[in-house]
């Protein structure tokens, strides 16, 4: 319970009320308590004061959250479930749900977590705090399932599987490479796994050994399953890498043909045209993949210059204006922080 | 559906190109510093870990003609806790320290310089800049310097953390003017430690902080007046307009070739500006449209260092750009109208990411009538080799042999030990200083003494130096264009101050031949617009052409 912020506009609301009232009000003492991080002397407080205003939602909001915090997760449950459910203000549901979300994570109740997390997720899209709660349940709900694969099926090429991924996660791709191995050792034709092998492989360094080792895991892949795009996608890109823009170009123009929406396809395709001025082709690739993906980037920098080349200037100056967009900061909590970094007039 | 493979997509594309180009003759660079007397050590902020980034961006070199002798001396920039050094070129091969007679001794964090005869007197002035401000050194006929900085009217009203620089005459008026880069707005107190924010970080190491997450500044153009004086015109001019780039190194060049000198910049983690000229006094930053703002795939990159030169020669200049780990080098190569497209994957360039690139050079080392390239490295962060990864503090320079047929091969490893030997380069400049027609490499080492790159074989190619001095042009020719003809090729080149990382190339321009034993013509585009052509020089010397005159020596 630690660590939850209130907003500052509820401080706002609430403390001037507080400071009125603290003598008298022992819902407002009790809040302050609370803040201050008195939960013992809070939940006294505050259970004192429900005696005398039994109806009072935040006396009733704020003994369930000191209650949680300190460890009465069962007997404040209910309450908490009630106020998220009921309550007409945000700052309350929000409390009182980020309170749930911890309670029920206490019992492994990722069932009863979960669904109260989303609905967090849902009214509070950019709240830190919300985000936090949410990942840690994802991340505790995917730790337990992983843990009791260790210990239900050790032997199985999943738990090399998953320990390879944790590997990658943790940029550790040497260890990953050999993970994969075994996982392929015991199941060889399970799909994905050569895939993700090469993968690891590329990740760990690009000498030509490596990109030779790489390749040979995504035409393994391909031999489980033909249809794989991705796979053909990544024997382009090493073949460019090696030099060999024609043979690249022939598996990108694969990849893209079992896979027509691939936009990172679409654009390798766009861009071996591009290289041969041939823009007429480039440009309505580029155009699909931006329609594809309007976020993309790379898609609209790539298009941008396909117009310029093909002199197609107004156009042109349209993709630059869409890309300035996309790559203006996000509006969020972090980029305020910058903001503010940069407003900090150094001392001079 | 699966994802990609994200290095591949947004870091690299190892290009294994031609490994083993039979070299025609022994490519082999000395480090020859210490004989030459460039003894001294130039501190740079801390060699184990650096607690601020002012202590990380570093110092740049020049070869400077200060006493007209016809031989290139060498400035060497440092940072806190040291002086730069002014070397006088004996003509033995070896160079006198003589900063203090010629009243250059410093302290501070000195960052770039950059030289250009402002006040067209014949003697070459130097500006260094620094975190803090600008210092103006005029050239007092060849034998010191004054600081003139306060009645040129170059002082600033606040601490700047001024980068790269160039003179340059961008209203084509005789006069030379002035571009200042800035990096960002940065003091001592008010920065964060390393680790106090996600941009103090390094493959989790803390680190120093920034540039990401520090105040960005503006670029600065001063306006020479004619009488000693300059004015910033930042403002009217639009230079001071982009104000979302951290910017290191300057380069300034015709690049859409309409007579009049654009200024490229390259900026850290953010994206690099190209300045084009309009002929009006005014310019207008075009980098994104114009290809050279991003990698090819529109990321912004660290650029650190930049130098420019016709790679193919198709007879338009080229940009090349130094950038961080992880990332690769860029090359643009110019379409024409200064329009470009990043060929840094089909020219071969894109294989060497575990390297942070600061300064760097074309020059045609072997004399064979292309360009080649050599950059100078060493990682931002001392703390990186805690890691025990491929990528270090302290690192081998690059050098790529121009195949000339648009592509480049590294041949770094056999280069000698100048080239292999590691150090925590920054400023890198390249003249030749000893005028034997092959280019030697002065390199600005953190903490280090410099390093003195010079072929130990004398290439087999012919070779000619051109020294251009301005008429009614600036008396430096910066921004003189030269195309040479010789055994049926043509090149390219420009006179330029500034350029590589915060750094000064020798003036003169040097061509490599090859076999031919004649040049055929010599066609000089000057400032003012004047043509100038000269017929029928010999090779295998340096020759220095006057504005309108044609050869005096």
């Amino acid at each position: 319970m630690l660590g939850i912020r209130l907003h500052r506009r509820f401080w706002l609301l609430v403390l001037p009320v507080c400071a009125a009232a603290f003598a008298q009000d022992p819902v407002a003492k009790g809040i302050e308590e609370f803040h201050q991080g008195k939960y013992e002397p809070a939940k006294a407080t505050l259970e004192q004061a429900l005696k005398q205003k039994p109806g009072d939602a935040h006396a009733r909001t704020f003994l369930a959250l000191a209650r949680a915090a300190t460890g009465g997760c069962a007997a404040a449950t209910r309450d908490l479930a009630d106020i998220f459910a009921q309550s007409k203000d945000g700052d309350l549901r929000r409390l009182s749900g980020l309170a749930l979300v911890q309670c029920h994570l206490t019992q492994n109740r990722y069932d009863l977590a979960l669904p109260v997390a989303l609905e967090l997720e849902g009214q509070f899209p950019a709240d830190a705090d919300v985000l936090y709660e949410a990942a840690k349940l994802h991340m505790k709900a995917w730790n337990d399932v992983v843990f009791q694969m260790y210990q239900r099926t050790p032997a199985s090429y999943r738990v090399n599987q998953v320990s390879a991924e944790i590997f990658e996660v943790q940029g550790r791709f040497a260890e990953a490479a050999a993970e994969y191995r075994k996982a392929i050792g015991k199941n060889p034709t399970a799909l994905n796994l050569h895939f993700r092998l090469g993968r690891a492989l590329l990740m760990q360094s690009h000498t030509p050994e490596i990109l030779d080792g790489a390749r040979q895991e995504f035409e393994a892949e391909l031999k489980l399953n033909p249809g794989d795009a991705v796979a053909e996608y990544e024997i382009g890109q090493i073949l460019l890498a090696k030099n060999k823009p024609q043979e690249a170009a022939a598996r990108f123009d694969r990849a893209l043909a079992l896979s027509p929406d691939f936009g990172e396809a679409l654009l390798a395709v766009a861009k071996m045209r591009a290289e041969t001025k041939r823009y007429d082709e480039a440009i309505p690739l580029l155009e699909r993949a931006v329609r594809l993906q309007p976020q993309n980037e790379v898609a609209h920098y790539n298009l941008m210059l396909a117009y310029r080349n093909a002199g197609r200037a107004a156009d042109a100056l349209h993709e630059k204006a869409e890309i300035g967009k996309l790559q203006r900061p996000p509006d969020g909590e972090f980029t305020e922080f910058l903001k503010k970094l940069g407003e900090k007039a150094p001392a001079q | 559906m699966k994802t990609t493979t994200p290095v591949l997509l947004t870091v690299v594309l190892v290009a294994v190109v031609a490994f083993a180009t039979d070299t025609p003759e022994s490519t082999e660079f000395d480090n020859i510093a210490a004989q030459a007397g460039l003894v001294h050590t130039f501190p740079n902020g801390g060699t184990n870990s650096k607690k601020y980034i002012i202590e990380t961006t570093g110092s740049g070199a020049a070869f400077i003609d200060y006493n007209n002798d016809g031989r290139p001396d060498i400035f060497l920039l440092s940072g806190d806790g040291g002086s730069n050094r002014l070397y006088r070129n004996e003509g033995t091969g070896h160079f006198t320290d003589i900063t203090r007679e010629t009243g250059l001794a410093s302290d501070g964090w000195n960052q770039g310089v950059c030289a250009g005869d402002f006040d067209n007197d014949g003697f070459t002035d130097v500006l260094v800049t620094s975190w803090g401000g600008l210092t103006l050194y005029r050239n007092i006929s060849g034998k010191r310097f004054e600081n003139v900085t306060k009645q040129a009217r170059l002082e600033q009203n606040r601490v700047r953390y001024n980068t790269g620089c160039a003179f340059f005459d961008y209203d084509n008026d005789g006069r030379l003017d002035l571009f200042v880069a800035n990096y960002v707005k940065f003091d001592f107190a008010t920065t964060p430690k390393p680790g106090e924010n996600p941009y103090c970080w390094y493959r989790n190491l803390p680190v120093n902080c920034g540039p990401r997450g520090l105040p960005f500044d503006r670029n600065i153009l001063y306006h020479n007046n004619g009488d000693g004086t300059f004015s910033d015109v930042s403002d009217v001019s639009g230079v001071s307009k982009p104000d979302q780039s951290y910017c290191l190194s300057v380069l300034t060049g015709d690049f859409n070739q309409d007579g009049r000198t654009d200024v490229f910049v390259a900026c850290d983690q953010t994206p690099s500006l190209l300045y084009i000229n309009r002929g009006d006094g005014t310019f207008s930053e075009e980098a994104v449209l114009r290809g050279v703002a991003f990698d090819e795939n529109g990321k912004a990159m660290s650029g650190m260092g930049v130098t420019s030169a016709d790679f193919d020669g198709d007879g338009k200049p080229d940009i090349f750009r130094t950038n961080f780990s992880d990332e690769r080098e860029t090359l643009y190569r110019n379409r024409g109208a200064a329009e470009f497209d990043d060929v840094t994957l089909t020219a071969g360039l894109a294989h060497n990411t575990r390297y942070v690139g600061w300064g760097c050079g074309f020059f045609d080392f072997d004399n064979d009538g292309w360009k080649d390239l050599l950059l100078v490295n060493g990682h931002a962060f001392p703390e990186v080799d805690r890691l025990k990864i491929d990528i270090h503090y302290k690192d081998r320079a690059i050098l790529y042999r121009n195949n000339g047929n648009g592509g480049f091969t590294d041949i770094s490893q056999k280069a000698g030990p100048g080239v292999v030997e590691r150090h925590a380069s920054r400023g890198a400049a390249f003249g030749d200083y000893d005028n034997d027609g092959s280019i030697e490499v002065v390199v600005n080492n953190q903490n280090e003494t410099p390093s003195l790159l010079k072929a130990a074989h004398k290439p087999v190619g012919n070779w000619i130096i051109l020294k251009l001095e301005g008429v009614r042009s600036n008396r430096s020719a910066i921004g003189a264009r030269v195309r040479l003809t010789a055994g049926g090729r043509t090149q390219i080149d420009e006179v330029r101050s500034g350029g590589s990382y915060l750094s000064q190339n020798d003036f003169r321009l040097h061509f490599g031949l090859g076999r031919a034993t004649r040049i055929e013509r010599v066609e000089i585009e000057w400032p003012s617009g004047q043509r100038q052509l000269e017929r029928g020089i010999g090779v295998n010397r340096v020759i220095t052409i006057r504005e309108a005159e044609g050869p005096i020596k």
